[in-house]
């Protein structure tokens, strides 16, 4: 039978009850704790009338909270839906819309996700919402009559806002559960391992980080943001962590900010960096800070629940620039337009077969037609292996911005800032960005000669738009470069931003 | 102008976009009110230091320093007086 998310956690608990799976400040959350708090909040969903497939959207921060809905829903046979917290009202709209979700948990203080969750149950913490309930009042006995269907669908990461095509990536318990062990393996994990851990849990590499802890039995101390970086780090020091996960922006927030020497971080046994390319500079910076740590390069994406290649640490220096591996159980190759294999060292476009691939976008065949074809993902990251199968990535098909750990699709800002009159058209594109990897930068064509307010542009989409999607760059410009076709050419705005 | 009008004319300029005082109350948590985020904090932290001559050190960030208009001012006050 195949392993699912619940039966780990159920294990794990049942194994040991008394070990601590999350600590948040003072607050310290056993296994055993953490798995009644699921079953009673399946019990909860169950007693309120959940029925198998139903859609609970988690706009929750990283909390016991979020753990016990999130496995609280797949224990009663729900579908969870987690959201990016820090998204607006526009975002929240569209997603519960698209999912039709019938039940929303979040704070009470999320004023963006409770104004558009007006149609559905709302469960918040922190309070009680008007019309709410309590987290602690989803509360029932749960009785497992069958184990779940470990293929059924689980889970629905959405990895776009809301323009253009949306996806909303179906991962079943299976999916997950695969690739959680396969991460467990390469990076040896056991329950002696703690890790201190920035990532949301709503995408899909603070998920994986989420899983793979609960599998084996170890530990995470939750740590708010990387707003102020020594914090983080003295609590690696204070906890005595054995691994930290991050992304390049991570890693250059804290090799930039902050002493390392300074600190005992002896206990860090391991680091994995994910969510884009690493410079090589970065990366050796990074090593020479913390050299006991081994340094696990990863690449993947949502599609396939996380994970797809990993770098084992001793092939570092000899595969310098790699993402590694193809890991055990996933098919990767190269392919070029016509659908041939590539030869070794051939760019073509990365595909991947596995049980770690997602079943689908939900709710959007033409898309999911377009990413599955023939048992094959489409990753559309483009790159060749070399002659020992490590693969190098070259970048992507697609125009998505990458900028710290955030995925930003350009139209989802050109639509905002194509809302105000006075702006005729706008093309937004990633820049190279020191710190972020990518930085969001719009040229707007005005509509008349009295120009447009920069500001103005920039305090729209603050109000429209999470945060980290407001342009970091403005420029005004006369005209667009476009093909004959009419297309905007992005690559040549990009191209001129850097001169 | 005085440190306060200066580090709130910042921060109104550059993350909250507008020159609407009432936008932000000098006490108004700046992380709690989703105003900075870690990028964020880094640049106010730059822009304090070039325009005051000042070093933040290391263990001087943290929130009784930096998490608000009026933390921010009496912070660099007792940086400049030293």
């Amino acid at each position: 039978m195949s392993a699912t998310l619940v039966a780990n956690l159920r294990s794990t608990a049942g194994r040991t009850p008394d070990q601590v799976a999350l600590v948040q400040g003072e607050r310290v959350v056993t296994y055993g704790t953490l798995w009644d708090m699921a079953r009673r909040f399946a019990g909860g969903l169950r007693a309120s009338g959940l029925a198998a497939g139903d859609r609970l959207a988690l706009g929750l921060e990283n909390s016991a909270e979020y753990v016990a809905a999130y496995y609280g829903t797949l224990l009663a046979g729900g579908i969870v839906v987690p959201l990016n917290v820090a998204a607006k009202a526009r975002d929240f709209e569209f997603w519960l819309r698209h999912c039709a979700a019938s039940w929303v948990v979040c704070s009470a203080e999320n004023r963006e996700l409770l104004a558009a969750a007006a149609s559905t149950r709302v469960v918040t913490t922190a309070g009680v919402a008007p019309g709410g309930i309590a987290f602690a009042d989803v509360a029932g006995e749960f009785e497992e009559a069958t184990a779940p269907d470990a293929h059924a669908a689980a889970c629905i990461l959405y990895t776009s806002g809301t323009t253009g095509s949306p996806k909303g990536v179906l991962l079943s318990q299976h999916n997950i559960a695969s690739n959680t062990d396969a991460i467990v393996t390469y990076l040896g994990l056991t329950a002696a391992d703690s890790i201190v851990c920035v990532l949301p849990f709503y995408y899909s590499y603070g998920n994986s980080v989420l899983h793979t802890h609960v599998k084996v039995g170890a530990t995470i101390v939750l740590d708010d943001n990387l707003v102020y970086p020594h914090k983080v780090v003295a609590n690696i020091a204070r906890s005595r962590a054995t691994g930290f996960a991050g992304v390049p922006s991570t890693f250059s927030l804290l090799l930039g900010r902050v002493t390392l020497g300074d600190f005992d971080l002896s206990s860090l046994r391991y680091l994995t960096q994910a969510g884009g390319a690493m410079s090589v500079a970065t990366t050796q910076k990074l090593r020479e800070a913390l050299p006991q740590a081994q340094l696990f390069v990863m690449y993947g994406q949502t599609e396939a629940s996380a994970r797809l290649t990993y770098l084992p640490p001793a092939d570092l220096d000899r595969k310098l620039g790699s993402v590694g591996v193809a890991l055990p159980g996933i098919e990767l190759e190269t392919r070029l337009e016509s659908g041939e294999r590539c030869a070794a060292l051939q760019t073509g476009t990365v595909w991947v077969r596995g049980p770690n691939v997602m079943r689908g976008y939900w709710n959007n065949p033409e898309a999911s037609a377009t990413a599955l074809q023939g048992g094959w993902l489409n990753t559309g990251d483009v790159g060749h292996l070399d002659a020992d199968g490590f693969l190098f990535l070259a970048g992507r098909r697609s125009d998505m911005i990458k900028t710290g750990a955030h995925r930003v699709h350009p139209k989802d800002v050109e639509e905002v800032i194509e809302e105000l009159a006075e702006v005729a058209e706008v093309a937004v594109v990633g820049v190279n960005d020191e710190m972020l990897g990518q930085a969001i930068k719009a040229f707007v064509v005005p509509k008349s000669a009295g120009g447009v307010d920069v500001m103005r542009v920039k305090a729209h989409c603050r109000q429209r738009l999470a945060n980290y999607k407001i342009p970091k760059y403005v420029d005004l410009v006369g005209s667009l470069p476009k093909t004959a076709s009419g297309k905007v050419r992005r690559h040549e705005l990009v191209e001129r931003h850097s001169e | 102008m005085s440190p306060k009008s200066e580090i709130k004319q910042f921060i109104l300029g550059n993350y909250l976009f507008t020159n609407d005082e009432s936008a932000l109350a000098d006490d108004d948590s700046l992380l709690k009110k989703g105003i900075v985020d870690s990028t964020g904090m880094l640049e106010l932290i730059m822009h304090i230091e070039e325009k005051y001559g000042i070093k933040v050190a290391e263990d001087e960030m943290v929130p009784a320093n930096l998490d608000s208009v009026v933390n921010v001012t009496a912070f660099i006050e007792r940086k400049l007086a030293k």
